[in-house]
């Protein structure tokens, strides 16, 4: 279309030009409601989570930490409609990376974090140019297959850098900034805050990973990734280069998976073999599942129920022992009731509840 | 200037051969029909042009230059932009966001390392789609959610879709195939005046003879993978070895 200035797109370049303030405002206005709602998350998580649900704080860390893994591995399943069942490897790769990094490099959490991410992210890079040249139950084959074979290396092959079946036992976390001991208590006034050290840190590094995979979703990525997962061939055709959107997809998610697998390592102090067990993959297809595909929030919610089940109910007297029974009847009715999982659940009850008001 | 030229196009599928020598060129601004019997390779032919087929022989150049070893989204990029046999969008995404899709892909190219850019400082993309969506009609429904639309408009928001890319040339399969006669009616206008208005050059794939003789400046016909006629709708209508093949000896 050529762009001959007409009087009409003229005038619509001037009212652009005076509303681009106005424009630039909408989207810090609405990062930063994603932003407030992730803090103030964050903040009441642990309140609700210990007082109302006998919950702990270390549980509700491990919820964030694998919240944080779900909500990147959604990026690939919800929106860009790729099954993947190898996550295990960049989560499970990256909690290696970081416990080895902080043994013999630095302790930084900082600096662990970045490196173990870092891996994560090559990993996806190497993993998804293999695995992507098929599409469906193929490409789910593939990354499962690549993902067992992680596990296989470091049971034995690589056991001289993982120590095995025993797990990496020698992380080792310095402070954070070298003042702020993560697994120790806050002093001060900082000690009113909800949850304890590590728990805000994970906290902070959450609300973080939130408002970057809003931004993510609401750059072009966002309506590509989308138009992938809604019409492959017609995406191909409006002249996008699939193959590579899809390669970002899978890195971006794996990007995620670094960062909680990273913080992992660091909450536990530990990697235990069995991160990078097929198993690990299957759990965050379930979380994802359950808290609502497609959905920026929903994930996390979906991690919380699932570790609530796996801890809390499974220590509980008489149900205690049919915890894994209780997880598949609470997945069988949200996925029956609401295919959008619990997010979608509350997006509908919300809607139905606005629309009677109207 | 030509846009699309093909030498000795050829396609074989083991012994059947789909596409026979086709020698083929499109001007700058011409409205083509491709038509032909059943079977006789048109779909074949388009595929290999919009490279989702590799030819077994031959050249296809594209505003002058060879397309051979290209990507399909890469020909889309040099401007080929393609329409689909059936309403093929983007369902569970507004009407609006099918058209940014698109305008994205034309804007952007085929990729772009921008994920931490918020979609809003693309206000260019937007502008495009929103007057894409006027040329089609479909600007009042544009927060309709696509799938919901009736069929006729699904089949708009396809030609909406692929003339957001500005193309050098459309090639449009079967546009009007499924429709109602008011629905083909307003869609072969819609071609019509996006033809005017953009000095748009096409390539029709079409069974409706009518539609074909309305708004073609001219006609090539496909037998049997190879091009046995071509010429004006009234040179092609009197051709014998068209009746002969395509319309089965109507005359009497």
């Amino acid at each position: 279309m050529s762009d001959e200035p007409s009087d009409a797109t003229a005038a619509a370049e001037i009212s652009e030009e005076a509303g681009l303030d106005g424009r630039l405002e909408a989207i810090q206005d609405s990062e930063l409601a994603v932003v407030g709602i992730a803090v103030v998350g964050v903040l009441l998580f642990p309140l609700v989570f210990n007082n109302l649900l006998n919950g702990y704080t270390q549980l509700a860390t491990l919820v964030l930490v694998w919240g944080i893994f779900a909500l990147g591995f959604d990026i690939l399943l919800g929106y860009t409609g790729l099954l993947s069942f190898g996550h295990a490897l960049f989560w499970g790769g990256a909690a290696y990376a970081a416990g080895i990094f902080s043994a013999s490099v630095s302790g930084q959490p900082v600096l662990v974090i970045l490196f173990g991410t870092l891996i994560a992210v090559l990993l996806a890079w190497i993993i998804g140019f293999l695995s992507l040249r098929r599409g469906g139950i193929y490409f789910a084959i593939l990354t499962l297959t690549f993902g067992q074979m992680a596990f296989y290396l470091s049971s034995s092959p690589l056991a001289f850098l993982t120590n095995g079946e025993n797990g990496f036992t020698s992380v080792s976390i310095a402070p954070l900034f070298g003042v702020l001991d993560l697994h120790g208590s806050l002093g001060g006034p900082l000690a009113m805050l909800p949850g304890n050290t590590l728990y805000l840190f994970v906290g902070a590094v959450t609300v973080l990973t939130i408002a970057l995979a809003n931004r993510i979703l609401n750059s072009p990525y966002g309506i590509v990734f989308k138009a992938i997962r809604e019409n492959e061939s017609r995406a191909e055709f409006v002249g996008l280069d699939v193959w590579r959107y899809k390669l970002m997809a899978f890195i971006i998610s794996a990007l995620f998976a670094g960062i909680s697998g990273s913080l992992f390592a660091i909450e536990g102090n530990y990697v235990p073999l069995s991160s990078l067990y097929w198993t690990t993959s299957g759990e965050v297809v379930i979380m994802t599942v359950l808290g609502g595909v497609g959905s920026l929030f929903g994930p996390l919610f979906g991690a919380a129920v699932y570790l609530y089940i796996e801890f809390i109910v499974s220590g509980m007297d008489v149900v205690g022992p049919f915890w894994h029974l209780i997880l598949g009847l609470v997945f069988v009715v949200v996925v029956v009731l609401f295919p959008d999982g619990i997010w979608g659940g509350v997006t509908a009850i919300r809607d139905y509840i606005g629309g009677e008001r109207r | 200037m030509t846009v699309l030229q093909t030498d000795g196009l050829t396609k074989r599928f083991g012994g059947l051969t789909a596409v026979d020598e086709v020698d083929m060129s499109i001007d700058k601004g011409e409205g083509v029909s491709l038509i032909g019997p059943n079977g006789a390779g048109k779909s074949t032919f388009i595929n290999l042009v919009t490279r989702r087929l590799e030819p077994s022989e031959g050249d296809i150049q594209f505003n002058e230059q060879s397309i051979l070893g290209l990507d399909p989204h890469e020909v889309v990029q040099r401007g080929m932009s393609k329409s689909f046999q059936t309403a093929s969008i983007f369902p569970d995404l507004s009407v609006e966001e099918n058209a940014i899709i698109a305008a994205l892909a034309a804007e952007h190219g085929s990729f772009r390392f921008n994920f931490l850019r918020h979609r809003n400082a693309y206000p260019e993309v937007t502008r495009v789609a929103d007057e894409v969506l006027e040329s089609v009609g479909l600007y009042e429904q544009r927060n309709a959610t696509a799938k919901n639309l009736d069929y006729g408009n699904k089949r708009r928001l396809e030609i909406g879709i692929a003339l957001a890319a500005e193309p050098d040339m459309l090639l449009m399969d079967e546009p009007t195939a499924g429709m109602s006669p008011e629905e083909t009616e307003s869609t072969v206008e819609l071609i019509k005046e996006v033809k005017e208005e953009l000095d748009l050059t096409f390539l029709l794939v079409e069974h409706d003879m009518e539609i074909v003789f309305d708004i073609s400046d001219r006609i090539v016909v496909l037998n049997r993978g190879q091009v046995i006629a071509q010429g004006t709708p009234a040179e092609v209508q009197d051709d014998p070895a068209v009746q002969d093949a395509y319309l089965g000896g109507a005359e009497e």
